[in-house]
Parts: structure tokens; sequence; C-alpha cells
């Protein structure tokens, strides 16, 4: 047995009973589902009658509850189902859900919700002010430990195989941490500005907000940040690290070399990076087109990784890697990418004008450019770099430019808004037709491509429709130029005398940590797995970077948490089911301008004003909640948080449960007449008791509809009890003291207030309550007796109550207040019934825990050794709370003890 | 005053946007809810959220007692503020 007993829920009537039965000396496990024990009532303002204030009571409780030598409390902590066992024990499940914080280490000390970036509504406060999803639940908490709320992982941050924190890097732009953000995706790749701008955004496709009216232009937002950095300061703006004495060489410097460069130098390693062609910077500098990404900004991201001090090799073909490695280095990252262009393939190819895609785009950047004036061009393939090569033609002066693709529109591989562009920039396309072969004339220049018609047949391997030959159907396209751009490949060339190392044209590595079969080899990007694109190759250069330093280190290689070690994608549908409506926000698009007829290499895509950055950020939805921005990181002061943290479930085996797990309020909302969620300044009383609390969300007693301090504050008692049209007839009981409680506090707190209660019955039933009410009364608050009939709302606010005054001949009166607090009943919560299986907790009539024999049995359920204590099993205000757990304690123990001795007696007559 | 108040999540979830202009709006001196509504363009309703919510984590704070219309001023935390 692990426990006597496991105790549910951790409100006055769940302390309690811990509390006794750690006194009599039974070891008590105790399960609050909050991150602080303590439950509703150390929220309250005071306590009635006495008017005690109810922190000072439950504290000391609360205290008592975590530190008591024979309680074990869990709270953040669920019991997610019980079950009896074969020896009539019960076997619960736990799940510890994860706070994302050690609180081993956590001091309490609320910087990490001063930094957070996510403001949520405060249930603590019955919604009425935010908290932060780094939070402690409330001042008094006990234990007073931050917790960070996460959902999961966002879409955006999900679906990134950079694994950059898009909502982070989001978040913390609409907070106006514009460095912060840069910071961020800088923390994951040094091409922040390349990224900006020539990423594919594979975040937006996954956008939440996109199922709304548009996605948050996430990947504008990244280059916003980079615009911002790069006008204040050159390069990255963090201090170059210690050298730990180890060197790595890195062959490419591409996205996945730059990448893992940025990331082993951060690790204190000497990185030498060699690169074949005379400037570094891979596809990004000859490959993707000014217009789409200038030089320079490839220039100030490489410029990050050259500030800490990794040295870039330019005109350095490595033909040899293991004399490479001979040189010294402690491991080897091969990162050539897919240098080589796919032939055509057809007769004529070699013809002057025709030309691969990739050479026609790299001789635009670094050289001189073919003059395309006047001329007809033809481009082959339908992929990103067929668009690219088609659009630089375009502006090469190119006449004509036609794109011949073999299947259709909609199996090109191109992304949709590269092709739409490149029509808008006048290119024209042929679709199902593939080259047969190249025509020239007797000087061996191009002047066509003959081309067949093509259909679509079955699906091939990549699940696109097979293009298939039309017989009879040839004809030539007349051009004098013909780009092919059909497909690339990586140079085995490094590679091909390594053993084992190459598979194809690739080179083959473990896809977790892409160790090649020469350890000291690792490889990443495109020359392992073929053309990708930018995000695949930094999420790949990421990871090498991170396995390379365990090998170096002598560790296990094991996995690559930062993209490997996710928690699991947030569902969309319950994102936007959080909220009952959703404004609609005007999209924050870019007002880029294309031309039919483009003349110059100028940057499209113009930039984000701040109003636009911000606008755009502050659509984010906080899908995750937590928006992994690292600011909490950044501010503990004790190292405490831990993303990596998760939850844990155990199997525990108790002798007895008691389920002390209060009650719901009623929602408020369901009386629509009364305008709560409709009427700003139409509260709940629970609200109106945090608004007494010493630590209210707001200065004093204000209206939420404008910050007003009210001077005509009006009750509506029996807002969901004693009402069989809301579903519940029963007395909620408590409502009329509170109500008389809150009365007197206003009155003592808003002396100039008015107060009036309107009510059906004022039930005072208890010691000293009657005397409170008269109290109330005498203080100067008004009882009137009848029900509201409906509440209406002022142009400024202020309310009409239109009720029957029952007392004064029954007429229909109205009248007008500054504020309205409903006092709303309790009911019963159905959480409980999901608790136990195998056998079935019973209920009363009206769904609260059944107590077969309350006369004489308080506390006992239909199940033997299950209690109940408290408001779990119907409406009853602290004291009775109190008296009830007292009277389950008495059956725990009379359980437990008869159970102990029926086994002693077993033991007695089998050792007899 | 709006009979369609929004979501509060979203409210809510906006003040990250609205601490910056309701703080520079601060600098020129205390100021109340709505008069923050007023020079903001937002329903006094919403601009309660963002001031409260500041006002818990420190960016403003209340100075004085109300006004005659039962209004607190509310300054910039940031920034001395003479009362």
């Amino acid at each position: 047995m692990d426990y006597d007993v496991l105790v549910i829920g951790s409100g006055i009537g769940g302390m309690e009973s811990s509390i006794k039965l750690g006194d009599m000396g039974y070891k008590v496990l105790l399960v609050e589902k909050e991150a602080s024990v303590g439950g509703r009532m150390i929220l309250l303002s005071k306590v009635f009658p006495t008017l005690d204030c109810a922190s000072c009571i439950s504290g000391p409780k609360m205290s008592s509850t975590i530190n008591h030598p024979n309680i074990t409390t869990k709270t953040y902590s669920e019991v997610m189902g019980i079950e009896r066992a074969s020896d009539g024990a019960f076997r619960a499940t736990v799940k510890e859900k994860s706070t994302f914080v050690d609180w081993a280490a956590c001091t309490g000390c609320s910087d990490c919700q001063t930094a957070c970036t996510v403001a949520v509504p405060d249930e603590f406060n019955s919604d009425l002010v935010a908290r932060r999803a780094a939070y402690i639940a409330f001042p008094q908490a006990v234990p007073k430990k931050a917790v960070i709320t996460r959902a999961g992982t966002s879409p955006c941050i999900d679906n990134c195989p950079a694994g950059i924190k898009a909502h982070g890097y989001v978040s913390l732009i609409r907070s106006g941490k514009f460095e912060e953000a840069f910071q961020l995706v800088l923390d994951a790749t040094p091409l922040v500005g390349t990224l900006g701008r020539a990423c594919y955004a594979p975040c937006e496709s996954e956008c939440t907000r996109g199922d709304l009216e548009a996605t948050i232009p996430i990947r504008r937002l990244k280059r916003f940040a980079a615009d911002r950095h790069y006008a204040e300061m050159d390069g990255p703006g963090i201090e170059r690290p210690a050298t730990n004495g180890k060197s790595v060489a890195i062959v490419g410097s591409g996205p996945a070399g730059l990448t893992a460069a940025w990331q082993l130098a951060r690790l204190g390693y000497q990185v030498r990076i060699h690169e074949a062609e005379e400037q570094p910077g891979g596809f990004l500098r000859h490959a993707l087109p000014a217009y789409r990404l200038p030089q320079a900004v490839v220039e100030q991201d490489i410029a990050n990784v050259t500030a800490l001090g990794v040295e870039i090799v330019t005109s350095s073909s490595v033909h040899d890697l293991e004399a490479l490695r001979a040189e010294g280095y402690d491991a080897v990252l091969l990162a050539t990418g897919t240098p080589r262009a796919t032939a055509l393939g057809v007769p004529g190819e070699e013809a002057d004008g025709v030309l691969a895609g990739l050479d026609f785009l790299r001789q635009v950047r670094v050289s001189d450019a073919p003059d395309l004036a006047g001329k007809r061009v033809v481009v082959v393939g339908g992929g990103n770099v067929a668009m690219d090569t088609a659009r630089t033609a375009r502006r090469l002066g190119a006449l004509e430019v036609r794109v011949a693709y073999r299947r259709g529109r909609e199996e090109m591989p191109a992304h949709a808004a590269e092709v739409d562009d490149a029509e808008r920039e006048g290119v024209s396309f042929e679709f199902l037709v593939a080259p047969v072969s190249v025509v020239s004339d007797p000087t061996g220049a191009v002047t066509g491509l003959r081309c067949q018609r093509m259909q679509l047949g079955q699906a091939d391997s990549s699940g696109r429709r097979r293009p298939e030959p039309v017989a009879g159907s040839e004809f030539v396209i007349p051009c004098e130029a013909v780009f092919s751009a059909i497909g690339m490949a990586p140079d085995p060339t490094p590679f091909a005398s390594l053993a084992g190392a190459e598979s194809g044209s690739r080179i083959a590595v473990d896809p977790t940590t892409l160790q090649t079969e020469v350890p000291y080899l690792f490889a990443a990007g495109d020359v392992t797995s073929g053309a990708t694109d930018i995000t695949r190759a930094i999420g790949a250069g990421r990871r090498a970077a991170y396995m390379i330093d365990r090998w170096v280190q002598g560790r296990e290689l094991g996995h690559f948490p930062a993209l490997d070690d996710l928690l699991g994608v947030v569902d969309k549908a319950e994102v936007l089911a959080r909220q009952k409506s959703h404004t609609r926000r005007e999209p924050i698009t870019a007002d880029t301008v294309l031309s039919p007829a483009p003349e110059d290499f100028g940057e499209l895509e113009p930039p984000m004003t701040e109003a636009e950055a911000l606008a755009g950020a502050g659509g984010c939805l906080d899908c995750g909640i937590c928006s992994e921005c690292q600011e909490c990181v950044s501010a503990c002061p004790a190292d405490a948080i831990r993303f990596d943290k998760r939850e844990v479930t155990s199997e525990i085996t108790v002798g007895a449960v008691v389920v002390s797990t209060g009650y719901k309020l009623f929602a408020a909302d369901l009386k629509p007449e009364y305008g709560y969620g409709t009427y700003a300044n139409v509260i709940t009383g629970m609200q109106m008791d945090r608004l007494l609390a010493p630590t209210r969300p707001f200065n004093t007693v204000l209206r939420p509809g404008d910050g007003k301090v009210p001077e005509r504050i009006a009750y509506v008692s029996c807002t969901g009890s004693r009402d069989k049209t809301s579903g519940n007839p029963l007395c909620s009981k408590v409502c009329c003291m509170y109500s008389v409680k809150q009365n007197q506090l206003i009155m003592g707190a808003l002396p100039l207030a008015d107060v009036t209660m309107h009510y059906m019955d004022i039930r005072a039933a208890g010691k000293r309550y009657n005397e409170f009410y008269e109290q109330a009364k005498d203080m100067g608050a008004v009882y009137i007796k009848g029900r509201v009939a409906k509440i209406t709302e002022k142009d400024n606010g202020d309310l009409i109550l239109r009720y029957e005054d029952i007392e004064n001949g029954g007429a229909i009166v109205e009248a007008e207040y500054d504020l309205v607090v409903l006092a709303v009943g309790i009911q019963p919560n159905h959480e409980v019934e999901k608790l136990f299986t195998g056998e079935r907790l019973g209920l009363d009539e009206y769904f609260y825990v059944a107590e077969p024999d309350d006369d004489l049995q308080p506390g006992r359920t239909d199940i033997p050794g299950v209690f109940v204590a408290g408001t779990a099993a119907g409406v009853k205000d602290i004291v009775d709370s109190i008296l009830h757990a007292g009277a389950a304690v008495a059956q725990v123990a009379a359980h437990l003890e008869h159970v102990n001795h029926d086994r002693a007696t077993v033991a007695a007559e089998v050792l007899a | 005053m709006s009979t369609t108040l929004r979501d509060p999540r979203e409210i809510i979830r906006e003040e990250m946007v609205m601490q910056r202009p309701i703080l520079r709006l601060l600098e020129e001196g205390p100021l109340t809810v709505p008069e923050i509504a007023d020079k903001l363009g937002h329903p006094t309703d919403e601009v309660v959220f963002w001031v409260m919510g500041m006002r818990r984590y420190g960016h403003v704070v209340e100075v004085d007692d109300a006004d005659d219309d039962g209004y607190f001023r509310y300054a910039n935390a940031h920034q001395e503020v003479a009362s």
C-alpha cells in the first residue's frame, strides 16, 4: 500500500480531511489539479458571519497541509482513474502535469511572469484581469511556485523544419521586443534576414488564424525583426564565446553549413568552412534572384557567423575528406548541397543557347548575365528554380518567356505564389508538354524546342499523376534560348572514395544523428536528401551541430531535442473554441508591385512598417498559450525554467479514497435576461469577492465597463438556483449570506455607495447569520423582495433593473444602478463522474455524490472505502464543509481500522 | 456602451500590443480610463482590461483618489509623476 488514503481536491474540505487523517497517523496522498492548494476559499475576501480574512484562515491550513509529515501533496496533478484492486484496496492513476519549472529551484520571485509576453484571462481572478502564461497562481499560493501554461506546440512552430519558434518571435514583436525577436531566431540560425525573405513559410500554412480571415504574416515579421536589427548594428549582437579547444571543418557554406558553423561556434568550437565558389552562401547567393533575396542581406547574415570567429575559405574545393580530417579537425561536416543540374537528356541539348537554369542564375548573380534582349526563352520544369529562371529571364529583357511543364498547373512543385507572380510578370505556361529535342540552325544556335503533348495517367510513387505521351502530338516552340530546370543533384566527388558513404549521388546518413558510415564525418542538408528548401537545410544544420558536439564530447548521440522532442501540436479547433467569438482583423498583406515587364532586380516585397508589424503580430491566437519566446528563461534568476519537462503518470495503491472535488459555480450567461457577458457592468458574486479581496485585480471596487467607482450597486439573488428554468431547483444556501457579507464590505470600502439586494427569501439559518443580515440592514443596505425579470443597459453603461416589488403591492418597478452583481448559485462538479472505473460512484438526483445513509453515516458513499467530504456531496458553507470533512474523516478511520483488523485476524488465523 | 462585448480572451491577449501606446499616452500625464479610451479610440471596457493588466505587472499606477466622477487617474509607472 502506497498510502492509506487518497484525497482528491484541496479545498477546505480536502485540506481538513487530509490534516485530520494525517494527525491520526494515516499516510495521505492529496491530489490537487491547480498549482496551489486552497480551493476557492483562499480566493474569497472574507468569510461570513465573522468577517474574518479568508486568507488568514486558509493560509495556515494550506501551510499545515503542504508541510504535514504524513501528507504527500501533488499539486498541478489529476487523478485520471480509480479502480478497485483484488485485495480490496484501490489503484489510482495520477498524472502530474508538467509545470515546465523546476520547483526545487523556483523561489517564487515572479520575474518569469513579469517578463512573459503572453496574456490570458486569470481564472483565479474570475477572468476580470490578465495573468501571464508564466504565472504563480495567486500571491498566497502554497507552494508559491511558478507554472508555465502550455497547451502544446503551436502549429507554426510544429511545422517549421528548422525548429524556429515562430510563435515566440511573433509574441515578442507584438510586445515591442524587436531585438529579442531577432535574437530568438538567431538562436536557431544566423540566416534571419534571409529567412525573412526567401523562406516559403510552412509556419503560415498551419497558422490557426488562417482558418479565420488570413494567416499571421509570420515570415515578414521575421524580416521586420531582422531589418530592425541590421539597421542598428552589424553582426549578431552577442559576444564571441570562449573556445573549447576543439575544431570542426565544414564543407559547403549554404544554409546547412552556415547554420551548423554558427551553432558550433557558439559552443566554443573553432570552425573553418571550405567553399568551392568565390563567395560563400551556396544557393542563397548563387541561385536565389536578388529581387527575392538581396545580396546585402546574405552578407549581413553571413557576417553573424564570421563575427563568432568562423573562418570561411572560398574557392576551396574539397575532394578528399580523409585528408581534410587529417589536418587535425575533430569532426567534419559535409554540406555541399545539390550543385549539379539534371540534364534534359534529349537530342540537341549541346546547342548554343541551351543552359541549365541553375548555371544561368549563378551567372546572373556572380558574373555577366547573358544577353536575352529580344529573345524568346523556354524554361523546362515546374519547380521554384524554373520560376526563378523564368522571372530572371524576363528581367534580362527576354521578349517572351514560356515555361514548359509536363504535368498540369496543380501538379507543379513550385509554390503557387511563385507561379502566380511569374504569370503576373509576363511569363506564359505550356502545361502537359515534354521536350523531345532541341532544334538548332546550321551554326549550332537554338531555334526551337520540339515538344510533345502529354496526358495524365495513373499516380506515380510521388502521388502525382504520371504524364504519358500523346501519340502524334509533337510541335516546336520557337525560341533562341532553352533553360532546363528539371532537377538538381549532389556532387558525390568528395565522398565517392569513402566506403559505405555513398547512396547514389547522395551521401548516406543516419536520419536522426546525420552521422555517416565514417564516424568523424557528418552530413547535412540537400547532399543527404536531394533538393529540399532552406528551412530543412537549416534544421539539418542545427541537428548536425548538436550531434557533432555530442560525438566530439564522447556522449551518446541520441536524438535532437529541439526538433525531436516537441510537445504534441495543439488542435486548431480547440484553439478556436477557446473563444465564443473572434473579431475579424484586417489582414496585413505585402503591397508587392509586380510589373508585366520587370526591368531590374530590386527587391520586390516592401518592408513592414512598425504599425503593420504590431497589427500583424497582434492577431496571433497564442495557440500553444506559452509562445516559447524564452523571456522567462532569460529573466529567471534561479535558472528554473525547464521546457523539456514532461508530465509524469504513476500508479498508486491506497486503502481508501476521499472525494472532495467541490462544486461549480452557475454560468451566469445562461440567464441571458440578466446580461452577463453582454453588459460589462454585470458581474458575478465571485467576481465581486475578488474585487473586495486584499489581492484584488483592480485598485478598488470598480466597474469593469469603464473603471468608475460605482455608487449604486444592486445584487440579484438566486441567479441559477431555486430556478427550474436554469436546471437547478435547489437553494444554494450560501448566496444570501455571501451577498450580505459583500453588502457590508462594499459599504466599508465605498462609504458613499448605496447597496440594494433584490431577493426572493433571505435564508440566514446559521449561527449568528440572521444577526449578520440585520447588521447589514442597520448599515444601510436595502433589501427588496421580488424576482428581477430583466436587466437592460443604458448608453453610459448604467443598468436598469425591472422587477416586481412584492412588499409594496407587487408593482412592476424599474431602478437604475451603476453595477449589478449576480449572486450565482452552486452546482455539482461533474468531473467526479469520471473518476471510477469498474464501480460506479452513486450520485443523487441532483448529481451530487450520493450519501446513501447521510443521516447516520455522513461522508459514506455507495462504494465501500470511498468517502465524500464537503460540497462534492451538496451545497454547504465553509463551516458545514469543515464539519462534513470531519465526519468523513471519522468514516475513513473506521473503515481503515476495520480493514486492518480483518487483515490481522486473517493473519492470526493463518499463523495458528 | 457597447452591447457587443468582444470575447475577454481576445481583449486580454491584445494587452501586449496595447501596452506601448498606453504608456506613450501616459508620458504626457496621468489619465482616466475614459480619457485613455477616447485617445485610443477603443471601448472603455477593453481599456479597463489593459490598464488593470498593466497595473498588475507594474507598468501603470493609480495616482490620487477617484475624481468627482468616480474615476482614478493612472500614470506611467516607469516615469516619476507628480501627483
